[in-house]
């Protein structure tokens, strides 16, 4: 194993990518459109769901439901008056839904307390909802329920929260993570593939494979070309994240960077694995939805494993941006270090080794064995 | 086998694709200083035949050896000393001419100094002054296959297999390729090459006919000339009556 041998390769396949300005575009662009893209598409806080407020009972508890429905930036609260169909206004104003609090609402609600839990009425609120889009829906649930329980003193229930890993994590914050991942993989996965089809075409593989090059060296040389690429795709995330969507970041960067660098490795090898599976680059690109359909879909990325069909979720234990997910993720928003999280990184780890071993066996029969 | 002034040697080579024999226990002696021509049809075997005798092929019978070292097996010990051209244009698209060159240079260990200096040499050699710059994309097709040839050339190699060489090429440039050919063999260098053209096979030093992947004749062009003025009616044949004859006799000499 010689070390300027891996480095001539390294230096190829770099030299090759600063050739190709759109493929250097798009490698770097990339990045900062995914992060532009999935965070405002997917920033996860629903806002502007129009509400109408009835209030018919008119006192400082219902005033102070009032309060915190408005308070909600999920919300664009029209109060009203009083209303005779809830369902008809819901229909014909375009609200998603109707909250009337009806009158003695608010004596019932505290003689329920004072009288004893079996005794007495309970107040109660009418919610008419459009329920057509079930997440709309739910988040209106939540902010209602939220609204009660600000009531606080002397309400039913008091929640004792304690918040974990940070102030207030929002979706974004932990969409980063899981979107250098993704870019990592997909650029690492994709462009290792092509090359290597593309030796394979032109012939250049058989020129490597008389010179005194090894295979191990060979993949090294990519690995540490598509590390440096990986390095600087992060670099691209994590600043259009910080600069634009004030992303917070509770861990070490330098951890962070470890890790997608070892994921970049696993990609490496993948993209060669499969690079034995195609002789020409169009047979090539066919893989390319076979890589990025389940890392989107059941990694965990844009909705948790649990949400995942339980059928399914095995699946998702196959997919590596799965195991990335979870390491980036303890190492960035919960300041883990990597082994801390011991299923992502064992998971990012066994990727790595798996990919890189087929890889140069693999390697070994598409140079051998040709025509 | 033992024998040092061999640099190439098959014996009774054989490799199969399935159920087809590619190469079919062939055995030929190569020595040094020699310039030797595979001619025959295309898919005769001769690609299959130059990838084993440079190690990227396993034969499944027979031996393959280049400077007394078997392949695949041995090709580590000989790697520095020969230098393949594939078929295809072997050049990276996406880099220059002088990066192509520098590659190659480096994974045989040579210093950026020297590579630099063999650039300057093989591109004057090869008409490819002022190019160094230029992706290799955008060459010509025979300025390609000419920085090509540079990329073989690079590291010195003692020994030389090269895989129709001057396919695709005009006239005028297949000579020029023949004349560094033949240049280069005066410096004492042992040339393997395969072609189909011809006329190519009149330049050799000795001449392999194969087809099916057996030898079915060798000698130098003069030799087989005679051999087929006394088969046939013809006086003074040239390559191609050679060849239609040769490998006709061969056709029905399997039949018979």
């Amino acid at each position: 194993m010689k070390a300027y041998r891996i480095l001539a390769v390294a230096e190829r396949v770099l030299r090759q990518l600063w050739h190709d300005r759109r493929v250097l575009a798009f490698m770097l662009v990339l990045p900062a459109v995914a992060m532009l893209l999935f965070g405002y598409s997917f920033s996860g806080d629903i806002t502007d769901i129009r509400v109408a407020f009835v209030d018919e009972d008119d006192t400082d508890l219902t005033a102070s439901i009032l309060e915190s429905l408005q308070a909600d930036d999920a919300f664009d609260v029209t109060v009203l008056d009083s209303v005779d169909d809830p369902e008809r206004l819901l229909l014909d104003s375009g609200y998603q839904a109707v909250i009337r609090i009806p009158d003695k609402f608010t004596s019932l609600y505290y003689a329920h307390f004072a009288m004893g839990v079996a005794t007495s009425a309970q107040g109660t609120i009418d919610l008419t909802l459009d329920e057509s889009d079930p997440q709309i829906a739910s988040t209106i649930k939540m902010g209602l329920a939220d609204a009660l329980m600000d009531l606080g003193e002397g309400g039913p229930v008091e929640i004792d929260t304690r918040e974990l890993y940070g102030v207030e994590v929002r979706f974004i914050d932990s969409f980063a993570p899981a979107i250098m991942g993704l870019v990592v993989a997909l650029i690492s996965t994709v462009l290792t593939l092509l090359s290597i089809v593309r030796e394979k075409v032109d012939g250049t593989f058989s020129r490597v494979w008389v010179s005194p090059v090894r295979r191990a060296e060979f993949i090294l040389g990519y690995v540490i070309a598509f590390g440096l690429v990986a390095l600087v795709q992060s670099l691209v995330v994590l600043t259009v994240g910080m600069s634009v969507f004030h992303i917070l970041i509770n861990g070490s960067i330098a951890w962070a960077f470890v890790c997608v660098i070892l994921f970049a490795v696993g990609s490496v090898g993948l993209g060669t694995l499969l690079s034995a599976l195609a002789q020409t680059e169009s047979q090539a690109i066919v893989f390319f939805p076979l890589v990025i359909l389940p890392s989107v879909l059941l990694s965990g990325m844009m909705w948790p494993i649990q949400a995942i069909p339980r059928v399914l979720r095995p699946l998702s234990y196959l997919v590596p941006l799965t195991y990335s997910n979870r390491l980036l993720r303890a190492v960035m928003v919960k300041g883990l270090a990597p082994w801390q999280e011991p299923v992502g990184f064992a998971g990012v780890l066994v990727f790595v080794l798996l990919t890189i071993l087929l890889a140069s066996v693999v390697l070994r029969q598409s140079a051998g064995e040709r025509e | 086998m033992a024998d040092p002034s061999v640099v190439f040697r098959a014996d009774e080579l054989t490799k199969t694709f399935g159920t087809l024999r590619a190469v079919d226990r062939l055995s030929l002696s190569i020595a040094t200083g020699e310039i030797y021509g595979l001619v025959g049809p295309s898919g005769a075997g001769k690609t299959t035949l130059i990838r084993m005798l440079s190690g990227l092929a396993t034969p499944n019978a027979g031996t393959a050896t280049l400077l007394g070292a078997p392949m695949p097996a041995g090709r580590r010990t000989v790697e520095h000393r020969f230098g393949y051209m594939p078929q295809e244009r072997a050049v990276y698209r996406d880099l220059s001419v002088a990066e192509n060159l520098l590659f190659f240079g480096r994974l045989y260990a040579m210093s950026r100094a020297r590579i630099r200096e063999r650039t300057r040499e093989l591109l004057e050699l090869m008409q490819l002054e002022g190019h160094g710059q230029q992706r290799a994309d955008r060459l010509s097709g025979g300025e390609k296959q000419r920085l090509s040839l540079a990329c073989t050339l690079l590291h010195e190699p003692d020994a030389l297999l090269l895989d129709e060489p001057t396919i695709g090429l005009d006239p005028s440039l297949r000579r020029e390729f023949w004349n560094h050919f033949h240049e280069l063999n005066g410096r004492g260098r042992t040339i393997l090459l395969s072609t189909h053209y011809l006329q190519e096979a009149e330049w050799c030093g000795r001449v392999g006919l194969i087809q099916r992947g057996r030898l079915i004749a060798e000698g130098t062009p003069d030799a087989l000339r005679r051999q087929v003025a006394q088969q046939s009616d013809r006086e003074h044949p040239d390559m191609e009556e050679v060849f239609l004859i040769l490998t006709g006799a061969a056709v029905a000499g399997g039949a018979s």
